[in-house]
């Protein structure tokens, strides 16, 4: 058998074996190195580049160093998973900087991180001023992470109070001007539905580059045709105004009538359509 | 325009609206807000028939501008 044929087979089935090993180790490796993972990473690697190249190594060799530099991480990660204790060894535990909006000096010396480096991981976080900070801990991975103080932290809904819609993932529906029919079924809505949405935006099937769905059965659409404006859904925004509209109409009636049975229709009725508006305004 | 012209504009605006409400109660799938939607197409439902009366009392009260 010619050398370059050698080649090219064990070249193949270490990529191969390679691929399925780092697949089995997970996605976690990607995300969040340490140095241990990393070090495996690299490990395999070289093993796969030194048998590739080197006709005359026994593959044997290859497979075995593989396996144990597979079998070793994979068996750590399994551990770890199953026991807390083992997890800290393995993976580290995370180290708390700040506390109470108090640094931690021994910490932070601990971990080998001078104040600049804290300030610089601070700034990372757009906190600039060390005294906005809460709580801030340092993750095995080597990423801080922030809790701000109460007033520093962004404005949320629940802060103000405000009571929101529930809302669901849209779902992709057609895409490069194909129908997908799965995302379409969880939203409970059928081909007929789609044909008619279009319909009446006067759109073909054809033209449509992307379109998404929400829970609420609005439809989004991107066309391959630049030119042709797609109006977005206003349905809601008109029914709020309608019922707005309604509203002041109804106030302005009862002030004009004289009659007091009317007067007091009106503004019964008035108030009604107000509480009705509060009730579904989150939704619309 | 007469206020019984108006007052029937705003009896067709509710009408509108209450099939809006309708049509958006069919299309959701979340049942919490079908359960708001659908209480807020009562208290509607309520408002267009209070409506209705005063309309035909209305076109009584001013039979010269029918």
């Amino acid at each position: 058998m010619p050398e370059w044929i050698n080649i090219i087979i064990r070249s193949l089935s270490l990529l191969i074996i390679l691929f399925f090993m780092t697949k089995w180790l997970g996605k976690k490796q990607l995300s969040q190195l340490n140095v241990f993972e990393y070090i495996t990473g690299i490990v395999l690697g070289g093993i796969v580049a030194i048998h590739t190249i080197d006709p005359t190594s026994n593959i044997i060799y290859a497979l075995l160093s593989m396996f144990i530099w597979f079998i070793v991480p994979f068996a750590v990660e399994y551990m770890s998973l199953k026991s807390k204790r083992f997890r800290d060894l393995a993976e580290g535990r995370s180290t708390v900087f700040i506390q109470d909006g108090k640094i931690m000096e021994d910490n932070l010396k601990k971990e080998g991180y001078s104040t600049d480096d804290l300030l610089g991981k601070l700034r990372d976080n757009g906190v600039f001023l060390a005294s906005d900070v809460e709580f801030a801990v340092l993750e095995p991975s080597g990423s801080l992470n922030v809790l701000p103080k109460k007033e520093n932290r962004p404005l949320t809904a629940k802060d103000l109070g405000l009571k929101l819609a529930p809302e669901k993932e849209p779902q992709t529906i057609i895409m490069d001007g194909e129908v997908l029919l799965e995302p379409l079924a969880n939203l409970a809505l059928n081909m007929n539905w789609l044909e008619t949405e279009l319909d009446k935006q006067k759109v073909s099937i054809e033209n449509v580059f992307l379109a998404q769905a929400d829970n609420n059965g609005q439809l989004y659409l991107d066309l391959y045709d630049d030119k042709i404006s797609v109006p977005q859904p206003t349905e809601k925004a008109l029914l709020l105004a309608n019922m707005k509209k309604c509203q002041a109409d109804l106030e302005l009636f009862a002030l004009a009538t004289e009659n007091k049975q009317s007067k007091a229709l009106y503004e019964r009725n008035s108030k009604k359509l107000k509480h009705a508006i509060e009730l579904i305004q989150p939704y619309l | 325009m007469t206020i019984g012209a108006q007052v029937k504009g705003c009896y067709s605006a509710i009408k509108s609206v209450e099939a809006s409400l309708q049509l958006l109660t069919a299309k959701t799938n979340e049942q919490e807000q079908q359960i708001k939607l659908t209480e807020a197409e009562r208290m509607i439902t309520e408002i267009k028939n209070d409506l209705r009366h005063q309309v035909i009392q209305l076109s009584k009260e001013e039979p010269q501008y029918q």
